[in-house]
């Protein structure tokens, strides 16, 4: 039992960086209608530039964490126009030409990051980032600085978000552009203007994600966002694309579910039930436990 | 392997699992030889059935499935593939088979053996691939990438024909992955990952997604040239594939021969040959 209680704390904390990760993934998919495959390798990419930022500054936190937003917001606004680009050139929305022009994306981040940092090698995140003391300890289960700041940032962040999105005038336009993009543009709302502010936005989440990451896991390496990619595309599909609800539902239920499985089974064969799990209910629902909200 | 991925995505389905098909019948093929001692052409054989029974499978679920899923789909048969094989001893683990025999006894004949199949190969499904596109299934096809709507109505069977195209080329990939394993003599998994998503997308969206005859000309220049390149730049080579497809895809995004070209090209030497017969 208290394996139990003690993996659930950690699905916890796991489940509400993915709930955060799969967020910013369908605000840029209902606003900038791009499906961004290659997001959680921006908050890899992120994870490392704070880990550089860490380095060279003898461990500031402040100038890591401002190092984390600043560098996830920047590739998101660069990477914009791209998509924009892709986008016109195909007449209308076309989620999947984004997504290969994200996989593109993807591949050149993961190639850098195993070039250019640490020679390829895994980084660690310092002590002062992750904390390696437990807070709490009962037997079995062990509560860590990381997974309480992962957990209660986690919570904020998406209710921060929340509350963005349905009791703001900008969360308005957000949710009128995800319902109808012509109808929000003849009441006045500013497509292409709101389209970047959604690319601002999930950069900000993505920094967020990335310090909590490190902060969760305490090291990160150069396929870590490949991996999370593609739980994060799994979480949306099986959610139903678009539909934030469901993916708050679902990517606790995933992270919980991961952490289960890891307390009773080895390592690698803990991920593979949690895609076997995956996969069934992609094949049995393939538009999702909740429905598509595009 | 690009024709593999073609082939479905004349339907717009990126159909990634056949990354996942070439390591299961590759390594299958392998653990047959090496430990049941078969006679490689059996092996082959075995190697294509597993890729189109698994690829058949697979297919009814997701034969009509939107772009994302079917995207999804592979990538989780491909960390699934990976896992297993990682912990199974009897394929060598995370260590990989080494060491499988040379065909025909010789190293020479070998590779002789191994070009003369592959080369075989190549011309049957290019073949196949052209009769395919030029017939009514390959319109239909077409018609399923423009507007599945439109098609339905038009009274294709977008299902059906994605069960086909999914089956075709998993079976393609099943018999690519025990040549890939034999012309190495080894298997690794390090060959069955996302890298090789990337390749294979790479050879298929620069050289035009819209015909064989992008693949045909993508695939061995893409391949080849970084092997001229000093190996310190070789080493980047995949972020050059990457910065290569995000320009393809914003600056000509049907890739560099499209239908129109072909077209032009058919209509040029079919005026030489023409005039060729009047002189």
């Amino acid at each position: 039992m208290e394996v139990f209680i003690a993996q659930v704390i950690n699905g916890l904390s796991l489940g509400s960086i993915y709930v955060l990760l799969v967020t910013g993934f369908n605000l840029l998919l209902l606003v900038a209608m791009i499906i961004h495959f290659a997001y959680p390798q921006v908050v890899v990419f992120s994870m490392y530039i704070t880990w550089v930022v860490l380095r060279l500054t003898g461990n500031s936190l402040l100038l890591g964490a401002l190092a984390a937003v600043a560098s996830s917001i920047f590739f998101n606004m660069v990477s914009a126009p791209l998509f924009q680009k892709v986008m016109k050139k195909r007449g209308e929305v076309d989620i999947n030409s984004t997504m290969v022009l994200s996989m593109g994306i993807g591949m050149i981040i993961t190639d850098v990051l195993s070039h250019g940092f640490n020679k390829g090698f895994p980084i660690a995140f310092p002590d002062e980032l992750s904390g390696k003391t437990a807070i709490l300890r009962i037997g079995l289960i062990s509560i860590l600085p990381g997974q309480v700041s992962s957990l209660i940032v986690g919570i904020i962040a998406v209710s921060g978000f929340f509350l963005l999105l349905y009791k703001t005038r900008a969360g308005r336009a957000f949710r009128a552009i995800a319902e109808d993009p012509n109808g929000a543009r003849l009441v006045g709302i500013p497509l292409f203007r709101t389209g970047l502010e959604s690319y601002a936005l999930s950069g900000l989440l993505g920094g967020i994600i990335a310090l909590l990451l490190a902060a969760l896991l305490g090291s990160a390496s150069p396929d870590l966002g490949e991996q999370v990619a593609h739980k994060v595309l799994a979480v949306s599909i099986i959610a139903g694309l678009g539909n934030l609800a469901g993916g708050l539902v679902v990517g606790l239920l995933l992270g919980i579910l991961e952490a289960i499985v890891q307390g009773y089974l080895s390592g690698s064969w803990s991920n593979a039930i949690a895609f076997v799990i995956m996969l069934v209910v992609i094949l049995a629902k393939p538009k999702g436990l909740f429905g598509i909200k595009l | 392997m690009s024709w593999a991925l073609y082939l479905p995505y004349r339907v717009a389905h990126l159909h990634f699992i056949i990354v996942a098909n070439m390591a299961i019948s590759g390594y299958a093929a392998a653990y047959l030889v090496m430990t049941w001692h078969f006679p490689f052409g059996w092996a082959l054989a075995l190697g294509f059935v597993l890729g189109g029974i698994i690829g058949y499978i697979v297919a009814l679920f997701i034969g009509d499935a939107p772009t994302f899923a079917v995207v999804i789909v592979g990538f989780t048969f491909i960390y699934i593939v990976r896992t297993v094989i990682e912990n199974t001893e009897a394929v060598g683990g995370t260590m990989g088979m080494f060491g499988l025999p040379n065909i025909g006894g010789s190293p020479i004949l070998h590779r002789w053996t191994m070009i003369a199949i592959l080369y075989g190969l190549v011309l049957l499904v290019g073949f196949c691939i052209y009769r395919f596109d030029h017939s009514r299934l390959g319109r239909a096809a077409s018609a399923i990438f423009v507007d599945p709507d439109l098609a339905t109505s038009l009274g294709v069977d977008i299902k059906k024909l994605g069960i086909l195209l999914q089956t075709f080329s998993c079976t393609l990939a099943g018999g690519c992955g025990v040549l890939y394993g034999f012309i190495f003599k080894s298997f690794h998994l390090d060959y069955f990952t996302f890298h090789m998503v990337g390749i294979l997308m790479t050879v298929i969206f620069v050289g035009g997604y819209a015909t064989l005859w992008g693949v045909v000309l993508a695939a061995p220049v893409l391949y080849g040239v970084p092997l001229l390149f000093p190996p310190q730049i070789a080493s980047w080579r995949i972020v050059i594939y990457g910065v290569l497809l995000i320009l393809v895809l914003v600056l000509k995004p049907e890739g560099f021969i499209t239908p129109r070209f072909v077209y032009n090209m058919e209509t040029f030497l079919s005026r030489r040959r023409k005039k060729r017969n009047t002189l």
